[in-house]
């Protein structure tokens, strides 16, 4: 495992200039700008009967969101971390506490605050949660890292079933509250606006904020690694001493980076409460919505994506976040495994080989990830890119654009 | 960096040109709001057409409770085949959408979209996480849902149709029979094993209830639904002295803490709920010590000898053979039976919409299951609508594992206690 968390060094070829060719660039922004089209007319285009592929849509956001934030701390900073179900459920049960109805319930903790200022709030917790466990961050690394940051969960485990006016507790959990912006509401309302002849009701609606919330996370983290920031990460990442010898303040961009990890999964978690209406803390350490398989899930979204890159982490997300979701779905619309009536190959259990196999698969063959496929298509179209390419592949370039 | 600054500008420029081609293209609009009469002068909404009436199963087939679940679903399927060769209900034959969660509220919050157009109500809804998920969902959509979960908590919404008794009516029920045949007296300390949760905090609730009315110290013991060794906590029971140990766990858990029960020559009785045993336990080392393992629940165990338990589990094995034997079939058939009086009330006053079949619940008062469960009475909500349950033993021989000890009873204790969302 640690060798793919600190690649080696960065190769000796120089990365070339961003103006690699214009023609590429072209291409990139038709293509980016097609995807963005395609993802604002998606409503239009599931339709209102079609309100299932919507929430699969959001739950990918959800692993998008929280992929970015583990694919900077673990590809661009080195340091493995197991704790984002923690994260996201300290940002759910923020968002529930900050936005909650003091009126709602005696037991429970309300502050009423606009939601929008909740979920601020609710990921400026995660962050001081995460500076919290920076000195733990500081002094450990690699597996040890992982390893430390896992107990976390278990924290996580015992203070939602302890603190129950915060978490609602285990039995009912607590109602997640609506979100609200300038006073239109993120629910279902009558008459309803409507995109060509689509009404936009609460899924609808609920699919734009998390499509603004994503993009927002985004370019803010392609912003960091593009950035002085990103580079102080990775010179860390990659020799300590050499980074200290540079001026950077190893201390300092650890935990830096541990802090804003933990922002981008406190971001999840609100996305959580809001897609799943309810915060409510799990049962048990193993299956929930905040437990292990979480930890294991982004961080299989970050090695099938690529350590340390954002577009690699979105795609990661879609397959490890979308495929169990998109299989079951159409199990369900085309009777798909029809015959798996008592065991045998359900959709449940083809989806989990599916994302095994890829981990895998990516380790054996690809340790970049689908990130270096990608680099690699996109650098077959321009010679001097792939002379800059040919070494070391596994380290992440987002350096370069 | 500077094509991703133009990538951003021109996505800017795309962005700005669909929002004025969505502006060009929106409108207002409002959904109709009640039903259309249909065949028979009868209201229709959803999941309703002149010939069908479709109902949604939300199970597990592939998780942790799979092995109940197909039980649950094949009782389920085995009473609309049962109701289909009568001639259906209302003029219509009933067909089952099935959906298998695998016990996961993720996957069930995006599996419930797909399947609420198409069904009028929930025959079978799987799992207190699941249904704390879809709850919004369900009142929301006004739908009338069975769970496959017992908890006296989830009453406050009528949308929820349970089938049977709760957890702490199992409890209190349980402990008043074993003080009947003499195991227990009053003053004695008991231990209460249970998960963390819906379902462990209500199991509790009845043997706190209980030991108020005797007089009993409770030793609690908290676990959750994933430890597996319980024999420490057996240990410190035996120091506290309890004449009885009340589980509400997982079977796993069961088997554990009856295996510690035997070993430490500790050898008390101990009273589970429905859930707390599977007949797959018999094949486990655990089966010698097994013995000792009441359940209480308020449905037939499979090998019951009520006539219409006998005449469902020999059609289940007719028509699905090599399938596991638990008490789901039994359930899942009940479930239907209530759905069908349901049904039957909601078309007589004409109105088999949503809405309908939600009034229609609550007009009845006694429904026949022909001693399946006890007869259940839905006219006051926030109430269990039974109280009976039926105590069973362990015994390897019987199918199922399960030998009925007591038919359906109630005991005074049960009809004295007021469930947390009961209306008195």
């Amino acid at each position: 495992m640690s060798e793919t968390m600190t690649p080696p060094a960065a190769p000796a070829t120089a990365p070339p200039a961003p103006t690699a060719g214009a023609g590429r660039n072209w291409l990139k922004i038709a293509a980016a700008a097609a995807l963005i089209v395609v993802l604002l007319l998606l409503p239009v285009l599931v339709g209102n009967g079609g309100v299932a592929y919507l929430k699969l849509a959001q739950y990918i956001l959800i692993g998008a969101v929280g992929g970015i934030g583990l694919t900077l701390l673990v590809g661009q900073a080195g340091q493995l971390s197991l704790a984002h179900p923690f994260f996201l459920l300290v940002g759910a049960v923020g968002y529930a506490v900050l936005a909650g109805d003091p009126e709602e319930s005696a037991d429970l903790v309300g502050l009423g605050l606009p939601p929008l200022v909740a979920v601020i709030g609710a990921i400026v917790l995660c962050g001081l949660v995460g500076l919290a466990f920076a000195p733990v961050a500081g002094r450990l690394r690699g597996i040890y890292l992982g390893v430390a940051s896992l107990s976390l969960v278990f924290l996580g485990l015992w203070l939602g079933q302890s603190l129950d006016m915060f978490s609602g507790g285990t039995s009912s959990g607590r109602n997640a509250p609506v979100f609200e912006l300038f006073g239109f509401e993120f629910a279902n309302s009558q008459p309803a606006p409507t995109i060509a002849g689509v009404a936009i009701q609460k899924q609808q609606r609920l699919w734009y904020l998390f499509l603004a919330f994503a993009l927002m996370s985004y370019f803010l983290a392609r912003g960091a690694v593009n950035s002085r920031i990103g580079r102080s990460w990775r010179a860390v990442r990659d020799n300590e001493a050499a980074a200290t010898s540079m001026g950077v303040n190893v201390t300092r961009v650890k935990a830096g980076a541990f802090v804003i990890s933990s922002a981008f999964a406190g971001l999840a978690g609100v996305m959580t409460a809001l897609w799943l209406d309810l915060v409510k803390p799990d049962e048990n350490e193993f299956t929930g919505t905040y437990s292990l398989t979480v930890a294991i899930a982004f961080l299989a979204v970050v090695i099938i994506g690529g350590l340390g890159s954002v577009p690699g982490a979105v795609v990661g997300a879609t397959i490890v976040f979308g495929l169990q979701q998109f299989f079951l779905l159409g199990s369900q619309q085309f009777g798909w495994f029809a015959d798996a009536q008592f065991g045998g190959f359900s959709a449940v259990v083809v989806s989990a080989f599916v994302y095994g196999a890829a981990i895998v698969l990516v380790i054996l063959f690809e340790p970049g990830g689908i990130a270096a496929i990608g680099r690699r298509l996109t650098s077959r179209r321009s010679p001097d890119a792939r002379s800059a390419n040919g070494g070391d592949r596994t380290t992440p370039r987002e350096d370069r654009t | 960096m500077i094509a991703a600054r133009r990538a951003g500008r021109s996505a800017l420029i795309a962005g700005a040109l669909t929002s004025t081609l969505v502006l060009a293209a929106c409108g207002s609009t409002a959904d109709t709001a009640g039903g259309t009469a249909g065949a028979g002068g009868v209201i229709t909404d959803v999941g309703v057409t002149d010939t069908t009436i479709t109902l949604g199963i939300m199970g597990d087939t592939s998780g942790v409770f799979k092995n109940l679940g197909a039980g649950l679903n094949a009782g389920n399927q085995l009473w609309a085949d049962d109701v289909n060769a009568a001639g259906g209900i209302c003029g219509r034959q009933i067909e089952i959408e099935v959906v298998d969660h695998g016990y996961k509220a993720d996957v069930a919050k995006t599996l419930y979209p797909q399947l609420e157009p198409n069904v009028l109500g929930m025959v079978q809804l799987l799992g207190s996480p699941v249904l704390a998920a879809l709850e919004p969902n369900l009142i929301e959509d006004n739908m009338l849902a069975a769970p496959a979960s017992w908890s006296s908590e989830v009453l406050d919404n009528p949308g929820i149709m349970m089938i049977g008794t709760t957890y702490d009516l199992e409890i209190i029920n349980g402990l008043a029979y074993l003080q009947q045949q003499g195991l227990l007296a009053d003053g004695d300390t008991i231990g209460h094993i249970y998960i963390d949760g819906e379902y462990g905090g209500n199991g509790l609730k009845g043997s706190q209830y209980y030991a108020q009315q005797h007089g009993l110290t409770i030793n609690e013991a908290k676990v959750t639904s994933t430890d597996n060794d319980l024999t420490g906590i057996v240990t410190g029971m035996r120091g506290a002295g309890v004449k009885v140990i009340v589980l509400t766990t997982t079977p796993g858990q069961t088997a554990s803490a009856l295996a510690a029960n035997q070993a430490l020559g500790l050898n008390v009785p101990v009273l589970g709920n429905n859930p707390t045993f599977d007949p797959a336990l018999l094949e486990t080392p655990a089966a010698g010590a097994l013995g000792n393992l009441y359940v209480s629940a308020s449905n037939a165990p499979f090998s019951s000898p009520n006539p219409k338990a006998v005449e469902v589990t020999t059609r289940y094995k007719e028509a699905y053979p090599d399938s596991p034997l638990n008490a789901g079939v039994t359930t899942g058939y009940t479930e239907g039976v209530v759905w069908q009086n349901v049904l039957e009330a909601a078309c007589e006053a004409g109105d088999l919409s949503r809405a309908g079949v939600k009034t229609a619940l609550t007009t009845l008062t006694e429904v026949d299951s022909e001693g399946l469960v006890d007869v259940l009475d839905y006219s006051s909500p926030g109430a269990p609508p039974t109280r009976g349950v039926y105590i069973a033993q362990v015994d390897a021989t019987a199918e199922g594992g399960l030998r009925e000890v007591a038919p359906l009873f109630t005991s005074p204790e049960g009809e004295s206690y007021v469930a947390p969302f009961q209306e008195s």
